[in-house]
């Protein structure tokens, strides 16, 4: 509950936030934030085998950073950005 | 030394400051990354308005995996904030996401200023004076506004020496 009403003011109050929600789906991995034309911030360099995955939901991270996540969860394994049940697209 | 933490914490400095959110603010102490100070100016059209709340936000290198450890160093007088000044919010807890950031915290604890959740009480007295007694209430949170003021006056207490 408390949340809808921070997503809430968030979006409509502030444009801070708009464009935070977008630099998280477009450009940068909404979890570590790095771009996703780099690598996670535990890999060195670029050419490390740092691939982006996608959800079903269509929401993309670094492996990297969405399994540590999933890892960290021990009950549901839920998407980041939408709290969808995390499933990998094939 | 650099962590993922660490470097996460840098990149939230930095848009916090490229992209500043209306009425709150905050930094990472002089040597420790790890541990940031923040401010929350208390909202307009609420009891709160006019307040300066300082907190402290302790991060752990789980982090943005975990949430970080957020408490009110002003004293607070909220249904949703616990005598100790930590705060009972459900992102902070077991609806934290790793897309969160220091911006987002920070905004979302303005907004439970301006909204408290009289369902989840951390102080039940002022829980019950917002339900059955809100002139009562806002008389309360008025003086811990007061009182967030005089936090920045430690260095006002010289004497004057008018003794002649
Ligand atoms: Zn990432
Ligand atoms: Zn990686
Ligand atoms: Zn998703």
């Amino acid at each position: 509950m408390l949340l809808d009403q921070f997503n809430f003011h968030y979006i409509s109050g502030w444009t801070a936030v708009a464009s935070w929600r977008w630099i998280a789906n477009d450009e940068n991995c909404g979890i570590c934030r790095m771009p996703f034309d780099g690598c996670c911030p535990d890999c060195k360099l670029p050419g490390d085998d740092c691939p982006l995955v996608w959800g079903q939901c269509s929401h993309c991270f670094h492996i990297h950073c969405i399994v540590k996540w999933l890892n960290s969860q021990q009950v549901h394994q839920l998407c980041p950005m939408c709290r969808q049940e995390w499933k990998f697209k094939e | 030394m650099s962590t993922p933490a660490r470097r996460r914490l840098m990149r939230d400095f930095k848009r916090l400051q490229e992209d500043p959110p209306a009425g709150v603010s905050g930094a990472p102490t002089d040597n420790n990354i790890m541990v940031w100070n923040a401010v929350i100016f208390g909202p307009h059209d609420t009891p709160f308005e006019d307040g300066t709340f300082k907190l402290t936000i302790e991060f752990t290198e789980e982090y943005p995996n975990k949430p970080p450890t957020v408490r009110f160093v002003s004293k607070m007088f909220h249904p949703n904030v616990y005598a100790d000044g930590s705060i009972c919010l459900d992102i902070l807890q077991n609806r934290w996401s790793p897309t969160y950031d220091v911006s987002a915290i920070l905004t979302s604890i303005q907004s439970l200023l301006h909204d408290p959740n009289p369902n989840s009480p951390a102080n039940n007295e002022a829980a019950q004076l917002y339900r059955e007694n809100r002139r009562e209430y806002e008389k309360k949170v008025a003086a811990i506004v007061q009182e967030s003021w005089n936090d920045d006056e430690d260095d006002d207490d010289e004497e004057e020496g008018e003794k002649s």
